[in-house]
């Protein structure tokens, strides 16, 4: 088959039983890739009771359809199972180059089943696959065992790692590669571990058939003469993400300690310039990828070992940053390092940090739980400590290790309200209170608060910062064509910043697959995925769904006390009209369930089946489901 | 004095480059922030997260200098 490996690999973890099938052709079709892969047979093959860190649950790897291709920065890789954080669908998708590598050996999928029953990897070397035994490696941090699994293996090994807090089961785990790449949101680190598979790692020396080599050839050439010299390359190159601190000071949507509020005073000293002045070694880029947005840094503090890092990156910055009180560079570059090597998300680490330093200011937690030591905004020792203990499940580690709803729960004392999750799943380094729709596309994302399903910061800003009023069309949009790009697996950038429209991908697909293909039907294939996820949610959670679609107190109620957002917050009333506005522009019923129509038109009534027996379709719509979900507002890239 | 602004993403269509596929142009007056060029094109300030002239980031209060190439860029999420 054209476009693809060729081969679904099987791995009985428990048996050591491996399976070779060939790719279903209308498989690929119909779900292209990580996302869709995962959607799909998470869906057919996990019991709706399986526990996430259970035997039951499987653990999916999985590149897409651009993966290891000429497509500008194909260079992805999915990760998916049931998610320890939030119960339902998990996709987390990684740069670097192990997709491509996997590809070039010749494999679309790896379906990890059962428990190993000792420490475990992966070796694949082309056709040679072997279950080896991870005893001498189990308890390294992650970029520790990378290090020492390329001195053992060989330089051209891809590897994938988890680090200690994925071994323990810390809830928001991720999976690292390429020294600093992730697949770091849903706890898909903590499903590994699980498993008792501690490691990955891949050889591939084969290559991907592709339909019409020559007009492929050509594209991507227009593609790479007509961006190499776009204006917006320059300063992606030397800053990277961490460029948009500054602006998100000045709008009010950065984090600051614990999203208190949304200016941080000091953001100077954590700002992209700073990173790039201080602490910048090299830049660094992902396979097929020349914008280089990766950056490579060093941090020095007194008193603790240099240390050296891919990052900080935006998100970094906001939440192991902002959100946790720090204003000097070196201590974000060496908390992202800490939680890289422990194998926490840094995501959801800072978020959750930040967390309990604001339960430490309310006397919620004390120094009783924290073995001594203090946990105080911006100290990076507390930082360190905290995260150690998390990591292992030590003291109040136990309870955070369960991340910010899941420790909200267990303290109690009103916490729940300033917990920056939805279904589980922390925020992303953005506060909502004057962007909701922001806050909308946190709240109703199938894996929780994430950006990438939808960043509709500057579609609030086109619409309207003030009003409700046509941000659930723009999120939905923007909830299928974001996480398209997880499901062909390539990097959004060359598409929201360098003028690569989505078209051209799809004209890609054409070129590799042979299939005549277009970007409507691709928008159709992720706006199914979406509403797979949510049902399978639903079967797992129950209903009404709307009770799951729901955001911290602290956005709905407390005004931004300081800043250029300052009294801003988002209101009950906005929220819940933007909730109805919502899932009725989606074809569900007011309680959030897809109706059989929907799902119909998305080729899925078996679906639409299942949610009838466990009561949990939607009410049939009077005038039947609107036509278009989603486009009338089809905002440019972002 | 003449400076050329240059962008592309969001920022593209409100620039309505003349020059090239990304460049316009501009006419202005020497003292003249980036401020006042950027509202007096009609392009809104809260959509330019930042300016960059000759490798370095500037705030939007920069005054640019006659043939100075200056790119903006909208703001925008990570990949």
């Amino acid at each position: 088959m054209n476009g693809f490996g060729g081969t679904i690999l099987r791995i009985n973890l428990e048996t050591g039983e491996i399976k070779r099938t060939p790719t279903p052709e209308k498989f690929a079709r119909e779900w292209m890739g990580a996302r869709g892969f995962v959607a799909k047979t998470i869906y057919d093959e996990v019991p709706r009771d399986a526990d996430p860190l259970g035997p039951e649950n499987i653990l999916i790897m999985a590149p897409g359809v651009l993966t290891g291709t000429f497509a500008p920065a194909g260079s992805k890789i999915g990760f998916g199972c049931i998610s320890p954080a939030t119960n339902g669908h998990a996709d987390s998708n990684m740069g670097g180059h192990l997709g491509a590598e996997m590809k070039y050996a010749g494999y679309d999928m790896v379906v990890f089943e059962r428990i190993s029953p000792e420490p475990a990897y992966l070796y694949i070397d082309d056709d040679t696959i072997e279950i080896r035994s991870a005893g001498d490696y189990w308890g390294m941090g992650s970029l520790d065992l990378e290090k020492r699994m390329k001195d053992d293996l060989g330089e051209d090994f891809q590897i994938a790692t988890i680090g200690p807090a994925g071994e323990n089961g810390v809830v928001y785990s991720c999976i690292t590669h390429d020294f600093g790449r992730q697949a770091g949101r849903c706890g898909v680190g903590a499903v590994m571990g699980s498993k008792k598979l501690k490691a990955i790692a891949i050889r591939g020396t084969k290559s991907i058939p592709v339909h019409d080599l020559p007009a492929l050839t050509k594209s991507t050439y227009d593609i790479i003469q007509r961006t190499k010299t776009h204006p917006l390359m320059e300063p992606w190159q030397k800053y990277g993400t961490a460029l948009f601190v500054g602006w998100s000071n000045e709008h009010g949507c950065f984090p600051s300690r614990n999203f208190q509020t949304t200016y941080h005073e000091g953001w100077e000293g954590i700002s992209g310039e700073k990173l790039a002045e201080e602490i910048l070694v090299t830049h660094k880029a992902c396979f097929g990828c020349w914008i280089n947005c990766g950056k490579y840094s060093r941090a020095r503090i007194p008193g603790k070992p240099d240390i050296y890092v891919e990052g900080p990156e935006y998100e970094t910055i906001a939440l192991c940053g902002g959100s946790c009180g720090m204003t000097n560079i070196h201590d974000v570059a060496y908390a992202n390092y800490l939680c890289d090597n422990l194998g926490l998300d840094t995501m959801s680490g800072g978020n959750t940090v930040g967390f309990a330093m604001e339960c430490y200011e309310k006397g919620i937690i004390t120094k009783d739980d924290l073995e001594g030591h203090e946990l105080r905004w911006g100290n990076i020792d507390d930082f360190e400590n905290l995260v150690r203990m998390i990591a292992d499940r030590r003291g109040i580690g136990e309870v955070l290790s369960y991340g910010t709803k899941g420790a909200a729960e267990r303290l109690g004392r009103g916490t729940l309200a300033f917990a920056h999750q939805a279904k589980g799943m922390e925020f992303s380094g953005y506060d909502t209170r004057w962007y909701s729709a922001q806050l909308l596309s946190y709240c109703t994302s199938d894996i929780g608060a994430h950006h990438n399903r939808s960043w509709a910061i500057t579609a609030d800003i086109e619409i309207g910062q003030d009003t409700p009023e046509g941000k659930a069309e723009v999120v939905i949009y923007l909830q299928h064509i974001r996480p398209l790009f997880d499901t062909w697996c390539c990097c959004r950038l060359f598409w929201g910043e360098v003028d690569v429209t989505a078209e051209e991908h799809v004209d890609t697909i054409g070129y590799l697959t042979g299939w005549d293909v277009t970007f409507e039907e691709c928008m159709q294939i992720s706006e199914k995925i979406w509403n797979l996820t949510r049902s399978h949610y639903l079967e797992r959670n129950g209903g009404p769904g709307r009770q799951f679609d729901v955001a911290p107190a602290r956005q709905l109620e407390e005004k931004v006390p300081s800043g250029p957002a300052k009294g801003q917050r988002v209101g009950v009333e906005n929220f819940e009209f933007m909730l109805d506005d919502y899932y009725h522009n989606r074809g569900w019923d007011k309680n959030g369930h897809p109706t059989r129509e929907v799902l119909e038109i998305l080729g899925l009534p078996h679906v639409a089946d299942n949610l009838e027996k466990v009561g949990l379709l939607g009410e049939p719509f009077v005038d039947g489901v609107p036509k278009v979900r989603g486009k009338r507002l089809k905002p440019k890239a972002m | 004095m003449i400076i050329y602004l240059r962008s592309g993403g969001k920022l593209h269509d409100l620039l309505k480059p003349d020059v090239d596929q990304y460049t316009r142009r501009v006419e202005t007056h020497e003292g003249a922030t980036l401020v006042e060029i950027l509202g007096e094109l009609g392009i809104p300030l809260v959509m330019v997260a930042f300016a960059f002239v000759d490798g370095k980031v500037r705030k939007l209060d920069y005054v640019p200098t006659d043939g100075d190439v200056i790119t903006i860029q909208s703001p925008v999420a990570g990949g």
